[in-house]
């Protein structure tokens, strides 16, 4: 195989693990302020793009802001879920509230085929389909927006927990839930908040990918379980670690069509996640910490 | 006190009997094919529900890949059956020991570990498997699937009828609960419900918490391999959609829906989530229309059933049947 | 020989030395209490003996066996059966049904044996249930028999608890605070039942801050504080020892002392 080539599939690897990068961080945001896996990730990806595709084709509003509030209302949606659903679950068991977010995912994917239909749906990129050259090998310019899209969601996740107060609860909650609450952090404010923030990273990432891969009603699980693979694999509950959880995922998933075959491409992220739950529960990059009784 | 309890127990052995009764003899009510069909589907989730029950409500696990042992059993009967020659009963036995061994090599590793890693791993198995049903086509046909798997059969005795497989499957529906209604009533059934109670507390009773999860795992890996093997055969075509993602999920909202610490709720959940789809089977007046909206709403009904069955009432149907039985006021 | 030998046991977490070097004895037939003020390490160090924690360094033996890196369900089996300081019944079940899950370590009946229903398994079911119907009355709740767990008070909860450690017939108990939250009556019923279970062959080691209860019942007091053995002797000396009043200064039980 060619350099030229390689670095092809790097490209698409790249841009794939940045789509599951924000997928991870959805995931990784829920579950360091619940402790719970959140199946309902990947309907946030689906209702991105869904909603986006109705404010701009049904609504006739301009791309920019028909993008916007896709993904506002995405984030809504989230906010929404985790007040009717998780909220009022008062002991806040894990296993009850997973098992919930397996229901709201269903719930979720079904709405989105009530209002929009079964069919799938279409966005244009964003600026132009064309393609520049690196090194002889073509990106989609469309790809080059999800790589910036990506850095600035990551970047003002940098921003959001390290200067702001509502980050600092948010990394409170992370640490200790009952510590938090007894040092005066709205707790439960924190809990909305972090499904608002992974639905609109949901939805960012459904967003960019819709004009290159199209969008339907019921692609949230599949995409659902790769963000959740990264996740896994860079460590549960550290942000930056599903960033780079997401892009190895990406790479490696790559890199497999390139030297193994195609047959089984969304098998890889699948055997990844089994992998690493069996030999680094703690993934790549965290730390094991003792069990303690 | 003394008259209560075996009031109750009179009470539950006629209602228990009619009910057998009434599940043996529907074949002599109706001979229609297809509400013969929707009852034997029926009773094929009613034997992965039993291991679902063991498994959540008993044991404290929840599975999100329990479609795909379903699938494996399916799959490892009709290919041993069609492309081996085997006969039926030597499909039913790779089915359960192929899910079986499966079960223990994914249970074994995420158990050992806290958290709920069982239900990633498990929902991880169960795409892996539907890549696989889809892809291994000289096994599995593909995604079109397997088609013409010849019905089930016993030595000279074949179950080639629609009431006869019928009869077969809540034949066997009515051993696994047995088995399943004898476990939980003993010493390994207590150590199930104990560590859902509490592990710290049952690892000083001397339980092994991981190996009671493990065992139980197993065995719900394995019932729902022995109803892969039977419903291949009853229904003569398998393809991987009946075996996916989705399909666990509702397994799930089955087992949710039928609750915990029980094994009757669980089968009435199964049957009725089951029949949801199929409503026109049970009520004859039924127009299409009607049908065709419940079937259109179906996926909300079952996950606004998992929602509110979480929030409202966490014991499920099980534990609404346990405070009628035993007039406590309210669940702890 | 002791029955149980503690040797040289230290606990860190992180910076803090929850139990530091500690060793101690407790003999067959003893009732033996360990006490200290909040934070000294009592708990911490039966979650060692029982090896639901391992130590950094040291060794627990019982009956001449090195215990340590044992797995904790398998303690039971060893002859060593425990309580908690927050009680971790098993709330959906009986009191009876608590006692008889208390019993898995001394019965064999298996999954695939209790599926088929094996006259054995049913014998040996018959008999469980017998011995927890006597060990509910001998910590004095007959009538919370076929009560589920969850709607008992708090402190005939903290009976069944012993009642279920019981089950697994120990040579060895250790009960973790079984006093606290019981009104004085209760305490005294507790007094009662540890001499009653003494009187059947059991060693016991008892945490306690109820200081009427430990003087009254205990041969011999281990005191801990801020992980050290600060003392160890019969009440009587204990109650005279100056660094264990020291050490309590400022804690309410000093005028108990
Ligand atoms: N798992 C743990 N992680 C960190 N620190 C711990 C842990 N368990 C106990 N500690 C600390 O170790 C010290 C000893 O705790 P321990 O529970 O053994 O005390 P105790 O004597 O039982 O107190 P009390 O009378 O309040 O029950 C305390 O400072 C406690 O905070
Ligand atoms: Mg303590």
């Amino acid at each position: 195989m060619g350099g030229v080539e390689l670095l092809q599939f790097a490209l698409a690897g790249l841009k794939n693990g940045a789509i599951y990068a924000l997928v991870a961080l959805g995931f990784t945001i829920v579950y360091a302020s619940t402790g719970v896996i959140n199946f309902a990730q990947g309907e946030f990806y689906m209702l991105g793009g869904m909603l986006s595709v109705w404010a701009y084709a049904d609504l006739g509003l301009p791309l920019p802001l028909a993008a916007v509030v896709g993904v506002m209302t995405t984030a809504v949606v989230g906010a929404v879920f985790e007040l009717l659903a998780i909220r009022p679950r008062k002991d806040g068991n894990p296993l009850a509230l997973i098992i919930i977010t397996v229901g709201g995912s269903m719930v979720l994917s079904s709405s989105a085929r009530h209002l929009f239909g079964p069919l799938e749906r279409a966005l244009p990129s964003f600026s132009g389909t064309g393609t520049v050259s690196i090194l002889g090998a073509a990106l989609e310019i469309q790809s080059i927006w999800i790589l910036g899209l990506t850095a600035l969601a990551v970047a003002s996740l940098w921003y959001l927990y390290n200067r702001t107060s509502l980050g600092r609860a948010m990394r409170a909650c992370a640490v200790d839930r009952n510590a938090a609450r007894l040092v005066g952090i709205d707790t439960r404010r924190v809990v909305t908040v972090s499904f608002l923030l992974a639905a609109a990273l949901g939805a960012l990432a459904g967003l960019a990918v819709t004009p290159l891969t199209q969008t339907a009603f019921n692609v949230g699980p599949s995409v659902g379980i790769k963000g959740f693979a990264a996740a896994i694999l860079g460590g549960l509950g550290n942000p930056i670690a599903a960033v780079a959880g997401g892009l190895v995922l990406g790479m490696l998933e790559s890199m497999s069509i390139a030297f193994i075959s195609s047959t089984y491409k969304d098998a890889i992220a699948l055997i990844v996640l089994l992998s690493v739950l069996f030999w680094r529960p703690q993934g790549l990059f965290g730390r094991s910490g003792r069990e303690k009784v | 006190m003394r008259e209560r309890i075996d009031m109750r127990l009179v009470v539950a052995a006629v209602l228990g009997l009619t009910v057998v009764a009434a599940v043996a003899g529907l074949p002599f009510f109706t001979s229609e094919r297809y509400i013969l069909r929707v009852f034997t589907f029926a009773g094929v989730n009613v034997i992965i529900i039993t291991g679902m029950a063991l498994l959540f409500g008993y044991a404290g696990q929840v599975s999100l890949g329990h479609a795909a042992f379903f699938g494996v059993g399916a799959y490892a009967s009709a290919f041993v059956v069609t492309q081996l020659g085997w006969p039926w009963i030597g499909g039913v036995i790779v089915a359960i020991v192929l899910t079986a061994t499966g079960g223990l090599l994914l249970a074994l590793p995420s158990l050992r570990l806290k958290g709920h890693y069982l239900a990633m791993a498990t929902l991880a198995f169960g795409e892996i498997m539907r890549v696989v049903f889809t892809e291994a086509r000289t096994v599995t046909g593909g995604p079109d699937g397997l088609s013409g798997i010849p019905y089930p059969s016993l030595g000279p005795l074949a179950f080639d009828s629609a009431s006869a497989s019928y009869w077969l499957v809540w034949a066997v529906a009515g051993i696994t609960l047995l088995l399943a209604a004898n476990l939980v009533r003993s010493r390994a059934g207590r150590a199930m419900r104990a560590l859902h109670g509490s592990e710290l507390g049952a690892t000083a009773c001397g339980i092994d918490i991981t190996g009671i999860k493990v065992r139980v795992f197993v065995i719900s890996a394995s019932f729902a391999g022995l109803a892969g093997a039977l419903y291949a055969h009853v229904v003569g075509f398998i393809s991987p959609s009946t075996f996916s993602l989705h399909v666990s999920v509702l397994l799930v909202a089955m087992a949710v829906l039928g609750g915990t610490s029980s094994l009757l709720g669980p089968v009435i959940a199964a049957v009725l989530l089951t029949l949801i789809p199929f409503s026109d089977a049970v009520i004859p007046g039924l127009s299409r229309s009607a049908l065709e909206t419940i079937q259109e709403w179906q996926e909300d009904i079952y996950g606004l059933t998992i929602i509110a069955v979480m929030i409202f009432m966490p014991g499920g149907i099980g534990g609404l049947l346990r405070r009628i039985g035993t007039g406590r006021s309210a669940e702890r | 020989m002791s029955l149980l030998q503690v040797r040289d046991v230290t606990r860190r977490f992180g910076g803090l030395v929850a139990v530091d070097d500690v060793s101690f004895d407790v003999h067959e037939g003893q009732i033996k209490a360990i006490i200290g003020p909040n934070g000294a390490g009592k708990t911490t160090l039966f979650n060692v003996v029982t090896a639901f924690d391992r130590p950094d360094g040291g060794t627990v033996t019982f009956d001449g066996v090195d215990l340590t890196g044992s797995r904790p369900h398998r303690i039971v089996s060893s002859g060593i059966a425990r309580t908690f300081q927050n009680t971790q019944l098993f709330d959906e079940m009986t009191a009876r049904e608590n006692v008889m899950a208390g019993a898995h370590a001394v019965t064999k009946a298996g999954f695939l044996a209790t599926a088929l229903r094996l006259p054995w398994t049913v014998r040996e079911e018959r008999e469980v249930a017998k011995e927890a119907g006597r060990l509910i009355r001998l910590v004095g709740l007959d009538e919370w028999e076929d009560v589920p767990a969850a709607d008992m008070p708090h402190g005939l909860r903290r009976l069944l608890e012993i009642a279920r450690a019981l089950a697994s017939r120990p040579r060895m108990l250790l009960l973790d605070e079984p006093a606290a939250g019981l009104n004085t009556a209760e305490t005294t019923a507790l007094g009662e039942a540890l001499y009653r279970i003494r009187d059947e062959g059991a060693t016991i080691v008892i945490v306690e801050h109820d200081m009427g209860l430990v003087m009254e019942v205990s041969d011999e007091i281990v005191v801990l504080d801020q992980g050290r053995k600060i003392a160890e002797g019969p009440p009587r000396l204990i109650q005279k020892d100056p660094s264990v009043i020291a050490a309590y200064l400022g804690e309410e039980d000093v005028d108990e002392l």
